[in-house]
């Protein structure tokens, strides 16, 4: 049967070839859409992997409002069960861009700045030591894209600063970090003792989600975000940006089903004589929904193959020109490509259903006195 | 190996077909058209039976209700040993292939397919292994005088090369009945002469053929001729 429903798609080529383009723009919006949507999203559940353990603790007006400032690391020290805390100061690299790069200067204090980036690792050179001032650690990106190595110059608002370590690549926000001496981020923007928010790190033994309601009850004109608030936080954007994403790529693939159906319909039309001499030497209906559904399948097949390797071409094109700017970045999974193509049957399957019932219900000697 | 169309046709031929007061009523709207009225015949084992009448009068109807595309309003018409108005929706398909061949007035091949393939696609439905379906079908149309027109589209035949196509079609699934109708419709005279022979030579190796027409000439070939006027039909004396 496989043979007969090939031989109809392809001995109506302009039609078909039309159908079938209109399936692969949708699939094709299905891929680019889903890779800024798995690039978002591995990025979010690496970054999660390695800042999980920690608590974020703020000032109550934000983190932008200023108030928190390097005396109340103390105040969240003092509260039971807080093995180690410490403040960051926390800003845009590329002011003149918005911070639209994602690139983030992380002031920390030297001492801890192992501890802070942890589970990061050094690729090449060491942390920030007691004592450095104007060196800097730099995450993979920055690394790549200014071609630094230990022992160049980075310039960081118009002062140099002596690279001592490269972080490892991480698929996170790290590999977009560019982290100093709290002290000097402090004095370089100048902003007295302020900082941005403070690290709490939880004893192994206590659970982090009830020391952060301890921190926030403790230390006054605080709040708190724990892990598990962060995630569902994080989560939260990365929910809509993937509502946003997904719904546009199917708003597109089921434009592209419409299409089938629309084709389907006009063939099962055109053919209604066929169906009547099938029916007549004797095919069952199972056949004819077979035959009906199976061309609609294989026109979404191809048009799924078709989308998907241009998609796939697309997003190579794109990632290749982003990668100067790094603004954002498409990642393709396996994940993505058998949605896709499960996508693409599905709607070819599904608007071939209603054609093809109504071939499979003609009337033989209707369909034989059709013109 | 045996004939591949049809049997041996024995003296004492038996009947094959026994229609009993078939009838078939259309609405069309509210108002009822008696296409069929209680039909009544029967159909000895490789008959070539001429059906005659004027056009509107029933004929394709009867054949209709024959090959089971339609259904009876009333009667009965049992087919070797199958009671045809009995037949089941879901079964009906399995009847047409195991005891109908169909031979239509406009071919009706599938335009897409070869003359090879078209015999095929009759056999495919019954689920004959490939191998036999192309041998059979090749073998078919060998017979029929399209040995060097087995990979032609229909397109590429004539109304006569088309039309021994659909017999080979008709005939692929060894039928106990072809129902053929109005075969030589819109061929020339030479055309519909060789069909006829065709006819002719399958009823003398026992297939059994209903052939509706409008032509004398094909009619007096045939071995017996019943009339159809205004639905009614009958081969009984006291009709
Ligand atoms: N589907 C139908 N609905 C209504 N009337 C029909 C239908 N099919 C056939 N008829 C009527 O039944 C009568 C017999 O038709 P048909 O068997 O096609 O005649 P023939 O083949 O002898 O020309 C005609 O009057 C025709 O109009
Ligand atoms: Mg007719």
């Amino acid at each position: 049967m496989f043979d007969l429903i090939v031989r109809n798609v392809t001995s109506r080529k302009v039609r078909s070839t039309l159908t079938i383009c209109g399936i692969a723009l949708g699939i094709f919006a299905v891929i680019v859409m889903g890779a800024m949507s798995e690039n978002f999203h591995q990025t979010f559940e690496r970054s999660m992997g390695v800042t999980s353990d920690k608590i974020r603790v703020f000032a109550e007006s934000g983190v932008f409002g200023g108030g928190l400032t390097d005396d109340r690391v103390s105040d969240v020290l003092r509260v039971a069960g807080v093995k180690d805390a410490y403040g960051l100061l926390m800003t845009t690299f590329d002011e003149d861009k918005m911070g639209m790069t994602g690139k983030q200067i992380l002031g920390v204090p030297p001492e801890k700045s192992s501890v802070a980036l942890s589970p990061v690792e050094l690729k090449a050179g060491r942390f920030l030591s007691p004592g450095d001032s104007y060196h800097v650690v730099v995450g993979s990106n920055i690394k790549r894209e200014y071609g630094l190595g230990v022992g160049s110059k980075f310039e960081i608002h118009d002062k140099y600063f002596n690279v001592v370590g490269v972080l490892d690549y991480t698929g996170s926000i790290f590999d977009n970090a560019v982290i100093i001496p709290l002290e000097t981020a402090q004095d370089l923007y100048n902003v007295g003792d302020s900082i941005s928010y403070i690290f709490a790190v939880p004893d192994e033994r206590l659970d982090a989600e009830l020391l952060s309601k301890r921190i926030e009850l403790s230390v006054k004109g605080t709040t708190t975000l724990s892990p598990g608030e962060l995630r569902t936080q994080a989560q939260q954007s990365f929910m809509i940006f993937s509502v946003i994403t997904i719904s546009s790529g199917l708003l597109a693939a089921i434009i592209g089903g419409l299409c089938v159906m629309n084709t389907m319909l006009m063939s099962v039309a055109e053919r209604t004589r066929e169906f009547g001499i099938l029916k007549a030497i004797g095919a069952e209906t199972k056949d004819i929904l077979l035959l009906t559904l199976g061309e609609a399948c294989c026109m979404g097949l191809l048009g799924g193959v078709l989308g998907v390797l241009v998609g796939i071409g697309a997003v190579g094109l794109m990632n290749t020109w982003l990668e100067k700017t790094r603004i954002v970045l498409f990642l393709i999974t396996p994940r993505l490509l058998i949605i896709a193509m499960g996508f693409a049957l599905f709607i070819g399957a599904l608007s071939g259903l209603y054609p093809a019932y109504r071939a499979s219900k003609m009337s033989p000697m209707e369909a034989l006195k059709h013109a | 190996m045996p004939d591949i169309i049809g049997g041996e046709a024995g003296p004492e031929k038996e009947i094959i077909l026994k229609v009993e007061n078939l009838s078939r009523t259309y609405m069309q709207g509210k108002v009822p058209v008696h296409a069929l009225r209680s039909a009544c015949l029967e159909v000895r084992k490789g008959e070539l039976l001429a059906i005659m009448g004027p056009s509107g009068s029933g004929k394709s109807t009867l054949l209709a209700l024959l090959g089971t595309l339609e259904k009876a309003s009333g009667g009965k018409a049992l087919l070797d040993g199958v009671e045809l108005t009995e037949v089941p929706e879901k079964l009906q398909p399995r009847i047409r292939r195991e005891k109908i061949g169909f031979v239509f007035q406009h071919y009706n091949l599938i335009p897409t397919l070869s003359a090879l393939e078209n015999v095929e696609l009759a056999l495919r439905f019954s689920g004959v292994s490939k191998k036999e379906r192309k041998e059979r079908a090749k073998a078919l149309l060998e017979e029929l005088g399209l040995g060097d027109r087995l990979t032609h589209k229909p397109t590429e035949l004539s109304g006569g090369e088309q039309q021994r196509v659909s017999i080979a079609r008709a005939l692929a699934n060894r039928p106990a009945l072809i129902l053929a109708d109005e075969p030589t419709g819109e061929v020339d005279t030479k055309t519909r002469d060789s069909i006829v022979r065709v006819f002719k030579s399958l009823s003398e190796k026992g297939q059994t053929i209903i052939v509706v027409t409008h032509d004398p000439d094909v009619a007096k070939e045939c071995s017996r001729v019943l009339r159809i006027v205004d639905g009614r039909i009958s081969d009984r004396k006291d009709f």
